[in-house]
């Protein structure tokens, strides 16, 4: 699904990522964890297109696609999709008529016929309501006025109704109370299959705990530098980073 | 001679006006047109209309005009004699005792003596019940329209009476039009006053004052599509307790094109209350100015004023200037100014985009969701999403 080869990115000529391999199967769930400054999020942005995020050497390529030649929303109308770590606030633009243009956009992109709105609205409302949110968050702009946690369960929400191939979720479980994480979580959970796959950027081995992840890998300096099973996470957790800079050191 | 210049030579229409048009002339003559050292035309130069000879007025051909469509009915409103309206609406030729008392400033306003001294006929409209539906003055040029065109109306809004007035423009030429519009609101009443223009190359200077007692409600919100030259003062007076008044206003305005607007509230008695929401868009070459100033006078206490102007510069060589002003001279005010110009937010244009909306698509979106806001104050719901809709098409098409 997700096959990331020797990538360097490099942002205002300062390198970032410096040589990141990361291979995703069809289906998984990997983790990302890694200190403050490691990469992650520009690892999040590299794969969104950001502008400014130069991708100086390696490869991505996405379900059989090179992603190097392609435009933000040619890569979301191809599967992709970021949850922001800090989700943008759109004054005066409707949330579900920002959703409703994003998804039909992304379909007519892939030459599908465009969701009609029953159908559209049908489904946002039980994402909604799944991730206990109220309605009245369609009428209001996007992310405006939102608290912090609506803005995060908004990204989910979006998510589920995109439907995308690949999801990378940046932090998305932090400023989260225990009972939104759980929502979250299931959230993600409700749209796992065989074929979806996720990278789950996240600090804390709370959200894992439910997410289950089948690969869980450790960024440092802009290279993965530990590899595990769920195992590497309560590592992770008992002991933090420290052991990285021994590593170094050694 | 230039050509504003030549507009003070013609004859005046002998009739039962003329002293009335003789005063307004011989003030003009004193004052003189403004230039850029005139305070409040600082930014704005006549250059286009003086190097421009004053041509023809072809009319409206068949004596109709273009009319908007609108999605829902609406009365229309013609300034000539025997136009049916509805009951309760009456429109009346203004005499020169109507006349004699009117008064304006210096050379700032010099449109304003030369809209007194060229008028053909002015008229007053009454509305003395509510309409029971959004009344439409429809105005509009054609391609070879090169002339001038002065219309003065007054509007009497009888005690009570809620009413919609959409006062929609649409330029094709390339003359002058410059109106007056002089608006008196009764106790208790409410005017959503709509102006919805679009220009080509005449210049459009309109002065819109209201006079609103105690209680009464006026609402002014425009959306200017921009043309060459626009000009529009609209003034507010506030004078007596809990008058309201109220303006939200968005232009959007394109590579040579220059649109001007210089608003005022007077708050003459407390409390009153006031509230300004302004937002300009300037793309390509074009330059919108922007002039608030609220002034709160001595002894209109508790009275409440917000002002906020917002500005997007779309273009490298596009510019804006803004200005919120405040004045205050009464007790326990209550008022809030904020002026700020931005370009588009990469950060928001990124998320759109990841989300699979086009780079257009996604600029489409963030300057439809900026200018929409003034307008989304609309009372009338119909006229809300039809104004709405010209909006979000005009930012489409782009």
């Amino acid at each position: 699904m997700l096959s990331i080869n020797n990538l360097h990115v490099s942002i205002d000529d300062k390198q970032i990522l410096k040589g990141l391999d990361l291979e995703v199967g069809p289906g998984e769930l990997h983790a990302i964890m890694g200190p403050n400054g490691s990469g992650k999020s520009t690892l999040g942005y590299a794969l969104a297109g950001r502008e400014g995020y130069e991708v100086t050497d390696g490869s991505i390529r996405f379900d059989g696609k090179d992603l190097g030649d392609l435009e933000p929303e040619e890569r979301a109308a191809a599967g992709l999709f970021l949850a922001f770590q800090y989700p943008v606030e759109i004054p005066g633009v409707n949330n579900a008529y920002f959703l409703r243009s994003a998804l039909n956009a992304q379909r007519k992109a892939r030459g599908e016929q465009e969701q009609d709105s029953m159908g559209f609205l049908k489904e946002v409302r039980e994402s909604l309501k799944a991730l206990k949110m109220d309605e009245a968050l369609l009428k209001r702009a996007v992310n405006e006025g939102f608290s912090g946690g609506e803005k995060k369960r908004n990204e989910i929400v979006q998510m589920a109704v995109l439907k995308p191939k690949l999801a990378i979720l940046d932090e998305t479980d932090s400023g989260l109370d225990i009972d939104a994480l759980k929502l979250v979580a299931e959230g993600i959970n409700r749209l796992r299959d065989d074929k979806r796959s996720f990278v789950v950027i996240t600090h804390y081995q709370r959200l894992l705990d439910y997410l289950k992840p089948d690969r869980v890998h450790v960024l440092s300096r802009g290279r993965i530098v530990e590899s595990g099973g769920e195992e590497l996470a309560r590592r992770l957790e008992d002991e933090g980073y420290a052991f990285l800079e021994e590593a170094a050191e050694a | 001679m230039s050509a504003l210049q030549q507009r003070l030579e013609a004859p005046l229409i002998d009739d039962e006006l003329h002293a009335v048009r003789r005063r307004a002339l011989k003030a003009l003559m004193q004052y003189g047109f403004p230039d850029l050292k005139t305070e409040a035309w600082k930014y704005t130069s006549l250059r286009q209309l003086d190097k421009r000879e004053a041509g023809q007025d072809p009319g409206l051909g068949d004596g109709s005009g273009s009319r908007p469509e609108l999605p829902f009915a609406a009365a229309g409103i013609e300034l000539r004699a025997g136009v049916s309206l509805p009951d309760g609406v009456r429109l009346e030729p203004l005499d020169a005792d109507e006349l004699n008392d009117l008064k304006y400033g210096g050379r700032e306003d010099a449109f304003a003596w030369l809209n007194l001294a060229r008028v053909e006929q002015p008229w007053c409209l009454h509305i003395e019940r509510d309409p029971g539906l959004p009344l439409v003055l429809a105005q509009s040029t054609v391609a070879d329209f090169t002339g001038d065109r002065h219309s003065f109306l007054r509007i009497e809004v009888a005690e009570g009476v809620n009413v919609t007035l959409i006062d929609w423009q649409q330029d094709a030429g390339a003359g002058l039009v410059n109106q007056v519009q002089t608006l008196e609101l009764a106790p208790g009443s409410r005017l959503d006053h709509i102006v919805a223009r679009s220009g080509a190359e005449s210049a459009i200077i309109q002065r819109t004052e209201a006079r609103v007692e105690a209680g009464a409600d006026y609402r002014f919100t425009v959306l200017d599509q921009g043309g060459r030259l626009h000009r529009h003062d609209v003034m507010v007076n506030l004078l007596a307790e809990d008058a309201r008044g109220e303006i939200d206003g968005v232009a959007l305005i394109d590579s040579h094109q220059h649109v001007d607007f210089h608003t005022t509230i007077e708050h003459a008695v407390g409390p009153s209350n006031s509230r300004e929401t302004f937002r300009m868009l300037a793309d390509g070459s074009g330059v919108g100015v922007f002039n608030g100033r609220i002034h709160i006078h001595r002894g209109a206490d508790d009275s409440h004023s917000d002002l906020n102007t917002a500005n997007l510069l779309l273009s490298d060589s596009a510019r804006i200037n803004t200005k919120p002003e405040l004045e205050i001279y009464a007790e326990e005010v209550t008022a809030s100014h904020g002026a700020t110009i931005g370009q588009l937010e990469d950060d928001a244009l990124f998320y759109l985009r990841s989300r699979g909306l086009s780079s257009s698509e996604a600029a489409s979106l963030l300057k439809r969701g900026f200018a929409g806001e003034p307008l989304e104050r609309i009372f009338d719901e119909q006229v809300r999403d039809w104004l709405l809709t010209v909006l979000n098409t005009k930012l489409t098409s782009k």
